[in-house]
C-alpha cells in the first residue's frame, strides 16, 4: 500500500518506469479506492508496461487477459474440462457399479447417480481463465485487461458485471466472490469508444507522448550507457517528428528501439546519413519516411550549420505544366 | 448501493464548488454523472486538496473519461479554480504598490494597524467583516465575501458584456462596500486620536482609498469571470455549429483538423453499423464433421458440440467519387471522408472520375490525408481531370473494367452531382452494378429539387440506387450516417 503520490512515483521509478505526477496520482487513487483504471493513449507510450510495473512495485501477481475480437466467456472466465470429466467417469466405472448395486429399478439407479452428479460439476473440473484466476487468487493480484477496445461490445457488458462486484456465478457451482479485490488495469488504443457504463466505473488515465525532459529521463533509465549528447539529439528528433502529421506517430517504444539501434552502431552523435539509414526503425510507412526525410534534413543541417539543400522543384512544375492548356 | 456523501477533508464548501464545477463541465459538453462527482469527493478524502496539480488530476481522472475532453477540462479548470484567487492577490498588490507614499513601510503600517485594532477590542466601533478583511488584506476572507455577495446579487445569471457594470454594482451593494468604507474612515479618525502620527494618518488615508478601489476592481473582475463561464459553452457550441453548417469552401487549418476527427468518427461508425452481426442467427447448423473431429480425444463421445459459425459479414465498399470542377469543393470534403473510410475498412476500393475513371486506392493508403486528397483531386495520375464530367462514360468504364470488384457483399457509394453535360447517362451500367451489389448509395451535393433539371441526370440514376440523398455539409452527412443505423 502506498502512503503518498510521491511514494508511488518513487517506487515506479525503482522499477524503471519514469512517470509524471499525473500517472502517479491515478495509480495511488486506484489503490486507495479499489477502482479499476482505464488507461488510454497512443500505441507504445507504456500503457501495458504501467500495469506490469505497478504489479511489481506492489508485489502483486499479474494476471493478464488479452482481448481480441471474438473473445468470449469460455476464454475469459472458465470452461468445463470435458476430457477430465470423461477420464474420471472411466476410472470410476467400477465405483459406479458399486453405487448402483442393489438398485432394482431404473428410477432408483438414476436417483443415485443424480445424488452424485455434483462431483462432476465442481471446481475440480473447472479450467479457470484469467478473470476467474484473478478473482479466486489468494495472493494480492493485479488484473490487466489488455486492449479492451478490441473485444466485442457483448464482452464489454460481461466485463462490466465482473468489475462492479468482483464476483462471478457459475450456475452448477454457485457464486464465487473475490477474496481480495484485485487491482484492475484496462488498456485501450481507442479503436472503439468504450461504453459510458464502463467508463463511469473506472478512473480514467490518458497517457500522452512525454515532453522532452521526461523522454530524456526515460531514455536514460531504459538505455543505460547512451551518450548524453546522442540522447538529447534523439529526443529532439523524436519530438520534432511527433509534430508532423504522420500516419503512425513514433512513440516511446520507437525512441528506445532507435536508441538501442544507434548504440549498437556505436554512434555517439546523429548525422544525416545515420538518420537516413536508420529511419525505418522509427517510421513504419513509406509515406511517413519520405515526409520525415525533408524535415529532419533541415533539423540536422541547422544543428551542424550546413546549408539546407533546396528541394527539387520537379513535382510542382509538372503539375503546373499539366494544368496548362486543358479544359475546365 | 448508496453511500452517504463523504465529508472528510474536502469539506462541504469544496464539495459545493465541485458540484458547481461539474455543472459547468456538463454545460460545455462533458458528460459527468453524479456517481462520478461522488467519486471525486471520495478521492479527495484520500488526498490533500492543497496541491493544486494533484487536485486537478483527481478531478480529471474521476470525471473526464474521454481523452478528447481533456483540453476543455483543463481550460475550464483554470477558469473555475485557479484564476480568481491569484487575480485578487495581483489586484491588491497592484493597488498597494501603486501608493506613492514610499516613506512609510506598508507592512509596518499594517502591522501597527493590527496592533491598534487589538487595543480597540471591545470599544463600540464594530468593523464589518468586509472592512476587517480589507484592512488586513485577508485574501481568502475577501474572496469568500465577494462570492457570497455575488451569489446574492444573482451574478450567475449574467448574459452579456453590458451587464458587467450592473452586476458589479449590485455585488458591491450586497456586501455593503460603502458601509465598510465609512467604517474605515471612522476608524481612521479614532486612530488619529489614539496617537497615530500625521504622516501615518496620511498614508492610512491613501491605503484605505487604494483598498476600496482594489475591491471595486476585484468585484468587476469576478463578474467578468462569471460571464466567461457562462459564455464558454455558448462559444463552443457556436464553433461546432458553424463547422457543421460550413460549406467546404474556406476551412481554416483548425477546422480541417477538427473536421478530420469528426469525419474519422463517422467512418468508424459506418463500419460498426455494417459489421453488426445478426445476433438471432448467431449459431448456424450443427457441424457433424467438426464435432467428431473435436471429440476424437474422448473416444468420439460428443461432449462438445460444434456449430457452423456464420461467416461474419465483412462489408466491402466500392467508392466512386466525382472530382470534376463543378463539385471541386465538395469533392475535397468527400475525399476526406473516403480517406477516413479507407482507414477504417480493409476491403475498400476507391475510384475517382470526371469522364475517365481511375483507381486511387493505393494513393490513399500511401499518403497522408492532405497529400492524398490533393493527389486524388488531380486524378491520382490515372485520369485527366480537366475535362467535362461524363457520368455515363465513367460508369461504362467501370462496368467494363471493374465490375468484378462488386459482389453481393459490396456496397457501392457514389459521390457526385450527376451533372452530365448532356451526355448519354448510360444508366444501365448503374443498373448492372446494383444487381450485383448488396446496395448502391448515392450522395449528391445538390438538393433533390434540382435533380433532373438542366444537365442533371440524377432522375435517371435514382431508380437504380437503394439510397439517394442530398449531402452538402457535415450535418447532412452525420444525419445520413445516423439514419443508416435503422
Amino acid at each position: 500500500m502506498f502512503d503518498s503520490v510521491e511514494q508511488v512515483r518513487e517506487s515506479l521509478e525503482k522499477q524503471g518506469y519514469i512517470c509524471d505526477k499525473n500517472i502517479a496520482t491515478v495509480v495511488y487513487l486506484a489503490e486507495q479506492l479499489e477502482k479499476p483504471v482505464l488507461v488510454e493513449g497512443p500505441a507504445g507510450v507504456g500503457k501495458t508496461e504501467l500495469a506490469k510495473v505497478v504489479a511489481a512495485a506492489t508485489g502483486r501477481n499479474l494476471v493478464r487477459l488479452q482481448c481480441y475480437e471474438g473473445l468470449d466467456e469460455a476464454k475469459a472466465l472458465y470452461e468445463w474440462e470435458y476430457s477430465k470429466q470423461l477420464l474420471y467417469t472411466q476410472i470410476l466405472k467400477e465405483k459406479f457399479a458399486e453405487a448402483l448395486a442393489g438398485a432394482t429399478t431404473l428410477r432408483e439407479a438414476a436417483e443415485r447417480v443424480g445424488r452424485e452428479d455434483s462431483i462432476f460439476f465442481s471446481e475440480r473440473f473447472i479450467v479457470p481463465r484469467p478473470l476467474l484466476r484473478a478473482i479466486t487468487a489468494e495472493e494480492p493480484t493485479l488484473l490487466l485487461v489488455d486492449e479492451v477496445d478490441k473485444s466485442d461490445p457483448e464482452f464489454e457488458a460481461f466485463l462490466l458485471e465482473v468489475l462492479s462486484d468482483f464476483q462471478v456465478s457459475v450456475p452448477e457451482v454457485g457464486t464465487i466472490a473475490a477474496a481480495a479485490k484485485p487491482l484492475v488495469f484496462l488498456t485501450s488504443n481507442d479503436a472503439r469508444e468504450m461504453t459510458d457504463a464502463l467508463k463511469r466505473r473506472c478512473l480514467h488515465l490518458f497517457i500522452d507522448f512525454p515532453g522532452e525532459e521526461l523522454e530524456l529521463r526515460i531514455l536514460d533509465a531504459k538505455v543505460p550507457g547512451i551518450d548524453r549528447r546522442l540522447a538529447e539529439d534523439v529526443v529532439r528528433v523524436m519530438q520534432r517528428l511527433r509534430e508532423l502529421d504522420l500516419k503512425k506517430t513514433p512513440s516511446i517504444s520507437e525512441t528506445l528501439d532507435w536508441s538501442r539501434a544507434l548504440l549498437a552502431l556505436n554512434a555517439n552523435e546523429l548525422d544525416e546519413d545515420l538518420v537516413q539509414d536508420t529511419l525505418n526503425v522509427i517510421l513504419k510507412y513509406e509515406g511517413d519516411i519520405r515526409k520525415a526525410q525533408g524535415e529532419l534534413g533541415k533539423l540536422i543541417a541547422q544543428k551542424t550549420g550546413q546549408p539546407v539543400p533546396e528541394e527539387p522543384a520537379g513535382q510542382g512544375a509538372r503539375v503546373a505544366a499539366a494544368k496548362k492548356g486543358v479544359l475546365h | 448501493m448508496r453511500r452517504a456523501l463523504p465529508t472528510g477533508r474536502a469539506g462541504r464548501a469544496v464539495q459545493k464548488k465541485i458540484v458547481e464545477f461539474t455543472n459547468l463541465l456538463r454545460k460545455s459538453g462533458i458528460r459527468v454523472s453524479v456517481a462520478e462527482a461522488i467519486d471525486s469527493f471520495t478521492a479527495l478524502d484520500e488526498l490533500s486538496v492543497e496541491d493544486r496539480e494533484i487536485f486537478q488530476d483527481v478531478l480529471r481522472t474521476t470525471m473526464v473519461k474521454r481523452s478528447e475532453d481533456i483540453p476543455t477540462f483543463d481550460e475550464l479548470f483554470h477558469l473555475f479554480w485557479s484564476g480568481f484567487h491569484d487575480q485578487l492577490r495581483d489586484t491588491l498588490q497592484n493597488a498597494l504598490s501603486g501608493m506613492g507614499g514610499g516613506a512609510i513601510d506598508l507592512d509596518q503600517l499594517i502591522e501597527r494597524l493590527r496592533e491598534l485594532l487589538g487595543q480597540m477590542e471591545g470599544s463600540d466601533l464594530d468593523l464589518s467583516e468586509l472592512a476587517a478583511a480589507l484592512l488586513t488584506a485577508d485574501l481568502t476572507q475577501l474572496e469568500n465575501l465577494i462570492r457570497q455577495a455575488a451569489e446574492q446579487a444573482g451574478t450567475a445569471r449574467i448574459e452579456n458584456m453590458l451587464q458587467v457594470g450592473f452586476f458589479s454594482r449590485r455585488t458591491l451593494e450586497q456586501m455593503d462596500a460603502e458601509g465598510a468604507g465609512a467604517q474605515l474612515e471612522e476608524l481612521m479618525r479614532r486612530l488619529v486620536g489614539q496617537g497615530l502620527s500625521e504622516e501615518e494618518a496620511a498614508a492610512l488615508q491613501e491605503l484605505i482609498r487604494a483598498l476600496q478601489e482594489a475591491l471595486r476592481q476585484a468585484v468587476r473582475q469576478f463578474t467578468e469571470r462569471e460571464l466567461q463561464k457562462q459564455n464558454h459553452d455558448y462559444i463552443e457550441k457556436f464553433r461546432r455549429e458553424t463547422l457543421l453548417e460550413k460549406s467546404f469552401y474556406n476551412l481554416t487549418e483548425e477546422d480541417i483538423r477538427r473536421m478530420r476527427d469528426v469525419v474519422a468518427r463517422l467512418a468508424q461508425k459506418i463500419k460498426n453499423i455494417l459489421t453488426i452481426r445478426r445476433k438471432r442467427e448467431k449459431r448456424g447448423k450443427f457441424d457433424l464433421h467438426q464435432t467428431l473431429r473435436r471429440n476424437m480425444g474422448r473416444g468420439g463421445v460428443p461432449f462438445e458440440l460444434i456449430f457452423k459459425q456464420r461467416r461474419k459479414d465483412r462489408p466491402k465498399l466500392v467508392i466512386l467519387c466525382d472530382v470534376s470542377s463543378s463539385v471541386a469543393n465538395v469533392s475535397r470534403f468527400m475525399l476526406q471522408f473516403v480517406y477516413s473510410l479507407q482507414e477504417a475498412f480493409t476491403k475498400i476500393r476507391s475510384f475517382v472520375f470526371v469522364a475517365e475513371l481511375g483507381e486511387v486506392t493505393d494513393v490513399f493508403s500511401e499518403y497522408d490525408i492532405h497529400e492524398a486528397v490533393d493527389r486524388a483531386l488531380d486524378g491520382g495520375d490515372a485520369i485527366n481531370v480537366y475535362t467535362r464530367s461524363n457520368f455515363g462514360f465513367a460508369f461504362h468504364h467501370f462496368w467494363q473494367n471493374y465490375l468484378s470488384a462488386i459482389d453481393n457483399r459490396t456496397t457501392v457509394l457514389v459521390l457526385g452531382d450527376a451533372r452530365n453535360n448532356y451526355n448519354d447517362p448510360r444508366a444501365w451500367c448503374l443498373r448492372d452494378m446494383q444487381s450485383k451489389a448488396k446496395n448502391v448509395v448515392w450522395l449528391n451535393p445538390e438538393s433533390p429539387g434540382a435533380w433532373g433539371f438542366g444537365d442533371s441526370v440524377m432522375d435517371r440514376y435514382v431508380p437504380y440506387c437503394d439510397v439517394a440523398e442530398e449531402c452538402r455539409n457535415l450535418r447532412q452527412l452525420s444525419k445520413f450516417v445516423d439514419r443508416l443505423v435503422l
